[in-house]
């Protein structure tokens, strides 16, 4: 069985090397980079389905940090080095292109990866902290790379957002260590099951939980989000919109609601209507936008609130709808902003008016967005309406009539925009269309084609997840989540010898 | 009380980045934050006469037991104050660039980003 | 006797970052993020932590340094000035029911100087006291737990900073975008 560290100190490890080395090898950050995240995404592809714990220096699990590899780990571990290995491809050409200094850029790219894989792995609430502040300050440095007015205005204010959000999540650590006396995940639960959710424990809870929003961006704390996807280099904005959010937000979230606190009526209703506000509001803020990534980095709000909405009714096919579109998302929004980074590669415009036409020149950019804008919309059969299929079923089921015609009114209000998109963009002509300019256009090169047809191809054949429901692909997540803490305390505890 | 004033520490610091406008302020702010955490994090795990969590060759180690303050806490804050020294230097990085690029560090005036 | 001491601490360091976030002068305001520093390094050494007051000194030193070189340039001295009053006024109120909520939470916390272990009988650092020294033996515990426990963290921790200076590097390297 393939030990989780390697998840943690192989991108480690590397992001090191290539810093001592990028200097005198030109080609060696690109070599060894697209090499790891490779080797990163079959070790993780290995591991999807079994569940293995390391105890790191073998302490138990209460005084050590144990290493926790479970579905729902398996799932997030596979979506990060999946998304990571495609932008890392598309990087090549891409980052070559635009900016200098790329052994830094891989370096960020690498500890990036080792931060989320860190935090999906990690058993102990302080471990997750310091995962988390890595992600996060490796992201702030990529946000901020091509070192314009705008990217540096849009890392800082990622930046202060993200240090307000992670000096709560400390705060939140510190009064829950003051409450439990454990840092351990499993030893909190624990606690908490036996002593029940006593005041400092809830206090604690908000304070973590309010961070955790923060991180992941829902509608009453979203107003950095827009800013550091669209300033980003694309590649990065795949990463941040893909994965960096779901991790370091929704998947804490997930596992201390469901796995350590034990999901409250309280609970489940305010992840349940932030996640109906996100749908719609984010929705309309979008579609004003003119410049295309903020158009995408809105939408990313809008259908992350999805997530919540599913994760707030509970029931397991609402948990399984959770996954699905989780997984959906990581799937098809690195896409459209490796798309939006191919459209810049060759036009250099990011603004929708200008552009037109594209359809004609690059056919394969456009063939993709389009399916990767259909399958956000939620048009069968591509793969991200199975998911709002299966969410709407479930408030159906669970009498939440009302939210679910809610919820299609905002899948409706997402082909909208991205109709507005393809309209502008790829199969018409914006306002301002320089027809001087277009006649000079053409195909991005191979490399950068890879990430992209493979990504759309998962978008068609996505729907097959659905095969068996919540018995198939997304089991055994899906069972951990709805196992909830009794169950976490046991496998984390029961396997110490 | 004694936490509430730690916390109010917190809160002057967490005033100066929602409200002031100078970058130099907002970073200064986010120092004072973290300095009120470590010490709130350090305060939580005090024990009254408690002594510090290093053995000597005197003490026996029930007695020890019973007298140090808490370790853990103060693990804690060795991590947090290392991570706050990383975050304060990409910080000052971003300040200095930022004021190459507009000339001034009032973030009002820093309006490029738009919608 | 310690509470008082700490709570004049405390004082000192409020009164620090009043000063440091309300005064024009850069330099001064730069001096008072050092006081504070140099108060809560004084306090962890009354609280028994003497490893963290005097990792403390050190880390506030650099980091005076650090602020000193991006704050003070020839043609910028002081700074004045909030956001709109309006705003200013919201944001206030935010912060100070924020506040209330936070002074409430901390009431129903156990006085000070009874720390969740004497509680809490099962809680890790019991263990780490009472075996720290067989398992590991370091006498200090705190580096027992920081470089044996939770060594985990320890690589974290060094990540990040190798991650903030790449970063910072990045940032503040001269030419970043290549000409179209």
């Amino acid at each position: 069985m393939i030990n989780p560290f390697v998840f943690i100190a192989l991108p480690m490890g590397m992001a090191f090397l290539i810093a001592l080395i990028g200097h005198q090898y030109k080609k060696s950050p690109d070599f060894l980079a697209n090499l790891t995240m490779g080797i990163l995404f079959i070790l993780s592809a290995i591991c999807y389905g079994k569940s293995t714990i390391y105890y790191i220096g073998n302490w138990s699990p209460s005084i050590g940090i144990p290493l926790v590899l479970d579905g729902l780990s398996g799932l997030m571990l596979i979506i990060i080095n999946f998304i990571g290995f495609m932008s890392a491809i598309f990087s090549i050409q891409y980052i070559e292109k635009f900016y200098t200094s790329k052994l830094r850029y891989y370096g960020l790219f690498l500890l990036t990866i080792a931060g989320l894989n860190g935090i999906v792995l990690s058993g102990d609430i302080f471990s997750i902290y310091v995962f988390l502040e890595l992600a996060s300050i490796s992201s702030y440095a990529l946000v901020g790379f091509g070192c314009g007015a705008e990217e540096l205005e849009a890392a800082f204010k990622y930046l202060i957002m993200g240090t307000i959000a992670s000096f709560f999540i400390l705060l939140g650590i510190a009064l829950l260590y003051g409450a439990t006396g454990n840092l351990n995940l499993a030893a909190i639960a624990n606690v908490v099951q036996s002593q029940g959710f006593s005041d400092p424990i809830k206090i604690a809870f908000i304070f973590l939980i309010s961070g955790f929003f923060i991180k992941a961006a829902s509608i009453p704390f979203h107003s950095w989000l827009p800013d550091a996807h669209s300033s980003a280099p694309s590649s990065i904005s795949a990463i941040l919109s893909g994965i960096v959010v779901k991790i370091t937000g929704i998947y804490c979230i997930i596992r201390l609601v469901y796995n350590v606190f034990g999901a409250t009526v309280l609970i489940s209703h305010i992840l349940l209507y932030i996640g109906l506000i996100s749908i719609i509001l984010a929705g309309i803020m979008a579609f004003m936008q003119t410049n295309i990534k903020r158009t995408f980095a809105y939408s990313t709000i809008s259908q992350l609130g999805y997530v919540f909405f599913a994760l707030g009714i509970g029931t397991p096919l609402a948990i399984f709808g959770a996954m699905f579109q989780l997984f959906n998302h990581a799937i098809f929004k690195p896409l459209l902003f490796l798309n939006s980074g191919s459209v810049d590669y060759q036009t250099g415009e990011k603004v929708i008016n200008k552009m037109g036409k594209l359809n004609e020149k690059m056919p394969v950019t456009s063939t993709s967005t389009l399916i990767g804008s259909l399958s956000i919309s939620g048009i069968p059969p591509f793969n991200g309406f199975w998911s709002k299929l299966i969410i709407i079923i479930a408030a159906v089921q669970a009498n939440l009539i009302g939210p679910a015609i809610w919820a299609i009114i905002g899948s409706i209000l997402t082909l909208s925009y991205y109709s507005k998109v393809l309209k502008c963009c790829f199969f018409g002509k914006g306002a301002q269309f320089n027809e001087e300019k277009w006649k000079s256009f053409r195909e991005v090169p191979g490399l950068m084609l890879i990430p992209v047809i493979t990504l759309a191809f998962m978008c068609i054949i996505g729907g097959i997840f659905i095969i068996h429901g919540y018995n198939g692909f997304f089991g055994r997540p899906v069972k951990d989540i709805i196992n909830g803490p009794l169950w976490y305390i046991q496998s984390v505890f029961g396997s110490y010898k | 009380m004694i936490y509430a004033l730690a916390i109010t520490v917190f809160m002057v610091g967490l005033y100066a980045v929602c409200c002031k406008k100078n970058i130099i302020k907002i970073i200064q702010g986010v120092i004072i934050m973290e300095y009120a955490l470590n010490f709130f994090i350090i305060l939580l795990g005090y024990r009254k006469g408690g002594i510090a969590p290093i053995i000597n060759k005197i003490t026996d180690m029930h007695t020890f037991a019973a007298q140090s303050v808490d370790p853990l806490p103060q693990a804690i804050v060795f991590i947090s104050i290392l991570i706050g020294l990383g975050l304060l230097a990409l910080m000052v990085a971003l300040a200095i660039r930022l004021y190459e690029r507009y000339g001034t560090f009032d973030i009002t005036e820093m309006k490029k980003l738009k919608g | 006797m310690i509470s008082i001491t700490i709570e004049i601490f405390l004082i000192f360091m409020l009164i620090g970052a009043l000063i440091a976030v309300e005064i024009t002068d850069l330099l001064y305001s730069v001096i008072s993020i050092g006081a504070i520093g140099f108060f809560s390094s004084i306090g962890f050494l009354l609280l028994g932590a003497p490893d963290i007051a005097i990792i403390q000194m050190v880390v506030e030193t650099l980091s005076l340094i650090i602020l000193v070189r991006a704050t003070i340039r020839k043609d910028i001295h002081t700074i004045s000035g909030d956001r709109e009053f309006f705003g200013l006024l919201s944001t206030v109120a935010i912060l100070f029911f924020f506040f209330l909520y936070i002074f409430k939470a901390t009431q129903t916390y156990p006085v000070f100087g009874n720390p969740v272990m004497s509680r809490i009988s099962d809680s890790a650092s019991n263990i780490y006291l009472a075996k720290g020294l067989k398992q590991t033996g370091s006498p200090d515990i705190v580096s027992a737990i920081v470089f044996n426990y939770r060594f985990l963290d320890v690589l974290g921790a060094n990540a990040v900073i190798f991650a903030a200076f790449l970063g910072a590097l990045a940032i503040l390297r001269q030419k970043a975008k290549k000409k179209q």
